[in-house]
């Protein structure tokens, strides 16, 4: 192989010092594009009149770094060191933007084979990935510690590799922007603000990557697992600056520190042709269509090295092989006159490349089939290759005409990410088709549906959960195919998609127990396709291709035909509702799908609610349907449930999270339904996402939680119950609002809001006492301003008193004093003169009391009570009614409340003599006794043992509570007790005297007790 | 002890074994909506269709046998899990491998009467006898080793079955070992006659504790 050498000429005027340059052939061979990293304009060259000067276009302020073309549309990109990267059409070289800014100077540009997206990157962290289209940054990869020197796009669009100046190659895949391989250190290490830059490039093929290797080689590494193929080591005597493959991918031309540029074939893995400069070369391009090489050295100076590889070997354009290829002995195969459609072939293969699917195929083929070449198969070879190259030639000019089109449609598409399509419709509760195995058209917490196909129709089997109850439904044979199908307790709907021109696509439902014959019904859409069906007591919906809602009686009449606002996600119905999820636009570039949710009250003719349906980001919504309460839930692919809640307005609350509670790495979980505080699920081992007929799935009960915050408080068990018996809470108290709105009896509902009121009450208690223990002490006064019922208030100051809080406790008891007063103000017009703190005990004992009127007082009193107390809901009376019923008149300690207080006492393990105190109530003479005995001690140990001064707080504030019980019972059942008048008259300066000392109570307050004294 | 069909030989019966092992409680998947079953021994349910719950093998089985649940093999009968036993098993010759107490009796109990919900069913059947068997042979061929200087035996993980069927030969050797050794002491069980089972069933252990 003789030398021949390359004339230079002089593009850019350098400073006179080395500096990067760069060159680029245009994709038809008849442009160059020079620029220099000392040099702001950027010249391009006409290549077929050499004479006519170089076209400058001078738009950066400094010395430009990189650049890169795209094939569809025509355009130029440069990137430079005055941080800014330019778009220019070509080769006409008009400004058309300004693409993007960076805070540091470009390094690296790359398009994709498509050029929808531009990569830029520099010294800047992280890679910028802009879509062409409009100038959005798509995304940002951060993942490089050094400045980003070399960028390259898979040649299929589904990577791209960068390297940065410390020698780390990342492959970063596109569509989720994660790095999926990083090797360290793999490429010489260089400084990015000195020479040379680490560059890297991929085949044509797309199936390596050639590096720069430490040991002055190119090592090869593979599309997917990354691993290391093999190295080029040859006569490179220093590190490789700059490499580019052949347009046909079987040659690469690799720059060397040592001022040689080497051609090596890559499939004998040898240098066959070398070149030495004078200056360092630092940019090489291949000519699309022709055996020729552009350079660039340092010193700005350009050069053609035509032929390139020697005349004797392959064309490295050459996409079939064979052509023109002289083997060992020397026989030309075929005629000059075939290598013109074969590169023009191969031209349009070049450009087009990426929009036929088949090209990497053949790409690959005649990778092969040059190895074999190179055995010297050459016989068999040339008939094979000639017939490739025909069909090749056919296939290209075919695909030219179509690449314009395709390439548009590219580019719309592929600036968004595949993956962030617009979602499927689905139905809730199906799993995926599988070849001969049996699957779930519909699955919830009442049956299935399974289907499967057998020879061009299916069988369909609808089972119930519960045997015993359910009816029973024969299996069905169905000749549509139906894909959607829900059930409820009346029956099932069934519907098929258009398959093919005739096919039309067919609704039909299947009551399960009529009392007329013939009573299933179908529907036929022409034209229309219906995606997904919903059921309910007494209708059938239908959500179809053309975005109606279609709603069928139970009979089969038509009754409502409503249009929607997108393409339908999924719906589903619980008795009178019916849940629609739509697409409220297309989904946004991060993936992020933009879904709206419409719930219509089918009897009524309503749209109770209608809002967006929030997914954690990049995820897509999976599972939709209603608790057993008839809350509306959601579950996206990330594995967080959402559940509607009323508070705020109509609010979405993330109740559980499966990426917290999954136990092990390989569970999923597929959701089925849920109620208040249970999700119901199917758990599938991994991989498998959602279940399988057989074996019969089995439901998992896993509690809801909150995705709370590790709090420092550590009691997330108690602050979860706290959170979600508030929203059980909110949901009754809608319920209750809704059925008294309608004049129906609330009495049921009204009992269990009681019991959560009180479970809350419990739950607060005990977090109250966590808060003690962690010594959260404002969060526990919060807490008790939150207690819904004043015995739990005491309930709260008792363990305190019990933790030896006396300064919480001293809290707590102005907390219940402030509410007392507004229960009393509240009122105040009502005739009784009974003290603050009697009065709620006089309410709840003398309710039991046969005198009516005071009843009617009591109610009034509740009734304004529930105006003023913030967290008394409205059903105070029940509550009180509730209230009453437990404390059966007389005795106290069946209280709820007194019971949690003790619980929480026995939970904290707490001294014993509480509890005498607690049950002291029930037994009023003893209780009268001790209360006395306790006052005493108090002021005894007020006055002396500082010691026990701590714990005798305990015993005075009980006394107090305790002392409030025993008076208004005393009051109420005067005459049963003999002593009652005695004692209470002392009973109620000694609970004066008790209140003065610890509460510094008011004059008002004093006055107050001092009227009721006065009155017996 | 009371049950015992035959006081003189202080055994079960292999189906007296089997009503002890019916204590023993497992998992089934209820096809039917049924409120809680209030029993002496303790509450079980309410039952939710598909959902499991725990109740005692002879609920489980009685659930069966009307068609109302399914019974969830337990864990340990697994094919894989066996295969691992078995393997064990052999290997170690004086060792037993923790199985369930009544593994002989369960496993036959849902042979019998759950044989549809047990997958692999064959293979699992073959297994546990092998189990069995080898577990049975070990047994007996460690009774071999007990000689006069003998004063404890020490088994463990042994089942329930296993130590029926050694029990009687185990206490008698090891009493006649004992009543070689010292004659004095073993005075007192012949004088007792007709309720020496029940003392003998208290475990020579503590007779031989003295020594």
């Amino acid at each position: 192989m003789k030398a021949r050498s390359v004339r230079l000429r002089e593009a850019h005027k350098g400073s006179g010092s080395a500096s990067h340059c760069s060159i680029l052939w245009d994709l038809d061979g008849r442009h160059l594009v020079t620029a220099s990293a000392s040099d702001p304009s950027v010249s391009i060259l006409d290549v077929s009149q050499p004479s006519k000067p170089a076209k400058a276009l001078q738009h950066h302020r400094d010395g430009v770094t990189a650049l890169a073309l795209s094939a569809n549309p025509s355009s130029l990109a440069t990137g430079s060191i005055d941080h800014s990267v330019k778009l220019y059409s070509f080769p006409d070289g008009e400004f058309q933007s300004n693409v993007t800014r960076f805070t540091l100077p470009i390094r690296s540009l790359a398009f994709n084979k498509s050029g929808s997206l531009l990569a830029a990157a520099g010294d800047d962290d992280g890679i910028k990935l802009i879509a062409t289209l409009d100038s959005s940054i798509s995304k940002v990869l951060k993942g490089h510690k050094g400045s980003v020197t070399g960028l390259a796009f898979d040649p299929t669009n589904e990577f791209l590799a960068s390297v940065d100046a410390f020698g780390t190659v990342i492959y970063w895949e596109l569509s989720s922007g994660n790095a999926v391989h990083t090797l360290k250190a793999i490429a010489p290490n260089c400084d990015a603000e000195t020479l040379p830059l680490n560059v890297l490039s991929w085949s044509p093929d797309g199936e390596t990557l050639a590096v720069p290797g430490l040991r002055n080689d190119v090592v090869m590494y593979d599309r997917d697992t990354a691993e290391k193929l093999f190295t080029l080591k040859g006569d490179h005597e220093r590190p490789v600056c700059f490499l580019s493959w052949s347009p046909n991918g079987k040659y690469i031309a690799t720059a060397g520190l040592d001022k040689q540029v080497l051609i090596w074939d890559v499939d004998l893995r040898q240098d066959i042709e070398r070149q030495k400069f004078d200056d360092r070369i630092c940019c090489l391009s291949w000519k699309p269509n022709g055996n020729a090489l552009a350079v660039i050295d340092v010193m700005g100076k350009f050069g053609i090295w035509e032929p390139a590889v020697p005349s004797c070997m392959k064309s490295p354009t050459d996409g079939a092989p064979s052509l023109q290829a002289k083997n060992a002995n020397g026989h030309f195969l075929f005629d000059e006159d075939d290598e013109k459609p074969s590169t023009a072939g191969s031209l349009d293969d070049a450009i087009e490349e990426s929009h036929g699917e088949s090209t990497p195929l053949s790409r690959k083929r005649l990778r092969k089939q040059s190895v074999y070449d190179d055995n010297s198969n050459e016989d068999s070879d040339g008939e094979e290759g000639l017939m490739r190259q025909i069909e090749s030639h056919k296939r290209s000019s075919l695909k030219h005409r179509e690449g314009v089109r395709v390439a548009k449609e590219e580019c719309v598409t592929s600036s968004k990410w595949a993956k962030s399509k617009m979602q499927e419709a689905f139905q809730p509760g199906s799993t995926p088709a599988q070849i001969g195995k049996r699957r779930f058209l519909a699955y919830n917490m009442l049956g299935s549906i399974t289907t499967i196909e057998n020879e061009g129709y299916s069988h369909i089997e609808v089972d119930f959960h519960d045997t015993g109850r359910g009816p029973r439904v024969s299996s069905m044979t169905d000749y549509f195919g139906f894909t959607m199908a829900s059930l409820n307790e009346n029956g099932s709907v069934f519907a098929n998609p258009c398959k093919g021109e005739k096919n039309m696509s067919t609704l039909m439902y299947r009551p399960f127990s009529t009392w007329a014959s013939n009573s299933e019904w179908s529907m036929r859409l022409e034209g229309e396709e219906v995606k997904v069906v919903a059921l309910g007591t007494g209708w059938v919906a239908a959500v179809t291709s053309f975005n109606f809602l279609r709603i069928f009686t139970e009979g089969g009449l038509q009754r409502h035909v409503l249009c929607l606002n997108g393409p339908v996600v999924s719906a589903v119905g619980f008795n009178n509702l019916l849940a629609v999820v739509t697409h409220a636009s297309d989904c946004l570039p991060s993936g992020d799908q933009m879904l709206e949710v419409k719930v219509f009250d089918i009897s009524e003719g309503t749209q109770p609610v209608g809002c967006h349906l929030p997914l954690t980001p990049c995820s897509y919504l999976t599972w939709f349907g209603f608790s057993e309460e008839g809350q509306l839930s959601a579950n996206d692919s990330k594995g967080v449930l959402r559940v509607f809640s009323n508070q705020y307005g109509g609010s979405w609350l993330p109740v559980f999270s499966a990426s917290k509670a999954k136990k092990s790495e390989d569970e999923n979980y597929w959701i089925v339904g849920l109620n208040a505080s249970k999700l119901f699920c199917i758990i599938c081992k991994s991989p498998e996402s959602f279940p399988l007929v057989m074996p019969k799935p089995v439901l998992t009960l896993l509690n809801l939680s909150l995705p709370l915050a590790s709090s420092d408080l550590g009691a997330d068990d108690l602050e979860n119950e706290f959170i979600m018996t508030n929203l059980h809470l909110s949901q009754i108290q809608k319920k209750i609002e809704e059925f008294s709105a309608a004049g129906l009896n609330t009495t049921e509902l009204d009992d269990e809001a009681f019991n959560t009121e009180a479970a809350i009450d419990r739950c607060i208690l005990r977090l109250i006492a966590s808060c003690c223990n962690s010594d959260k002490l404002v969060r526990a006064t919060e807490l008790v301003k939150l207690l819904s019922l004043e015995k739990s208030v005491k309930g709260a100051i008792k363990l305190v008193t019990a933790l030896k809080l006396p300064m919480l406790a001293e809290r707590f008891n102005s907390i219940l004093e402030e509410r007392l007063l507004t229960v009393s103000k509240g009122i105040a017009a009502a005739p009784s003169l009974a003290t603050n703190s009697t009065i709620t005990n006089n309410t709840l004992l003398l309710r039991a009391s046969p005198a009516p009127e005071i009843t009617k007082v009591v109610e009034t009193a509740s009734a304004s009570a529930s105006l003023t107390l913030p967290q008394s809901h409205f059903s105070r009376q029940g509550k009180f009614e509730k209230a009453n019923n437990m404390v059966g008149g007389i005795e106290p300690c069946k209280d709820p409340d007194e019971e949690n207080a003790k619980i929480v006492f026995n939970q904290m393990k707490s001294h014993q003599p509480i509890n005498p105190f607690a049950k002291q109530s029930n037994n009023q003479e003893k209780a009268e006794e001790r209360r006395q005995r306790d006052v005493e001690t108090c002021k005894d140990a007020s006055k002396g043992n500082p010691k026990e001064g701590i714990d005798q707080v305990l015993p005075k504030v009980t006394s107090v509570g305790i002392s409030n019980d025993g008076s208004s019972q005393r009051q109420s059942h005067r005459p049963v007790n003999p002593f009652a008048k005695a004692s209470s008259n002392h009973e109620k300066s000694s609970l004066l005297d008790s209140i003065k000392k610890m509460k510094k109570a008011d004059h008002e307050k004093n006055e107050k007790v001092n009227n009721k004294k006065a009155r017996p | 002890m009371a049950g015992q069909s035959n006081p003189d030989l202080s055994v079960f019966s292999a189906p007296e074994v089997e009503f002890l092992a019916e204590d023993e409680m497992v998992e089934i998947v209820p096809n039917i909506r049924m409120e809680a079953l209030n029993m002496i021994c303790g509450d079980f349910g309410p039952f939710f269709p598909q959902i499991a719950s725990k109740v005692p093998l002879w609920l489980a089985v009685a659930l069966k046998k009307r068609g109302k649940c399914t019974i969830r093999t337990p864990e340990w009968m697994s094919v894989e899990r066996l295969t691992q036993v078995l393997e064990a098993e052999r290997e170690s010759s004086r060792e037993f491998q923790p199985l369930p107490f009544h593994y002989v009796e369960i496993s036959r109990l849902l042979f019998d009467h759950a044989h549809d919900d047990i997958p692999d069913l064959y293979m699992v059947r073959s297994l546990i006898e092998d189990i069995r068997d080898v577990r049975f042979h070990k047994v007996e061929t460690g009774l071999e080793t007990i000689s006069g200087r003998t004063h404890a035996v020490k088994l463990k993980n042994l089942s329930a079955m296993e130590v029926n069927i050694v029990r009687p030969f185990m206490v008698r050797a090891l009493q006649a070992f004992y009543r070689h050794d010292s004659p004095q002491m073993i005075q007192q069980p012949r004088t007792m006659g007709g309720s020496r089972p029940q003392a003998v069933d208290r475990g020579p252990r503590r007779d031989l504790r003295p020594r």
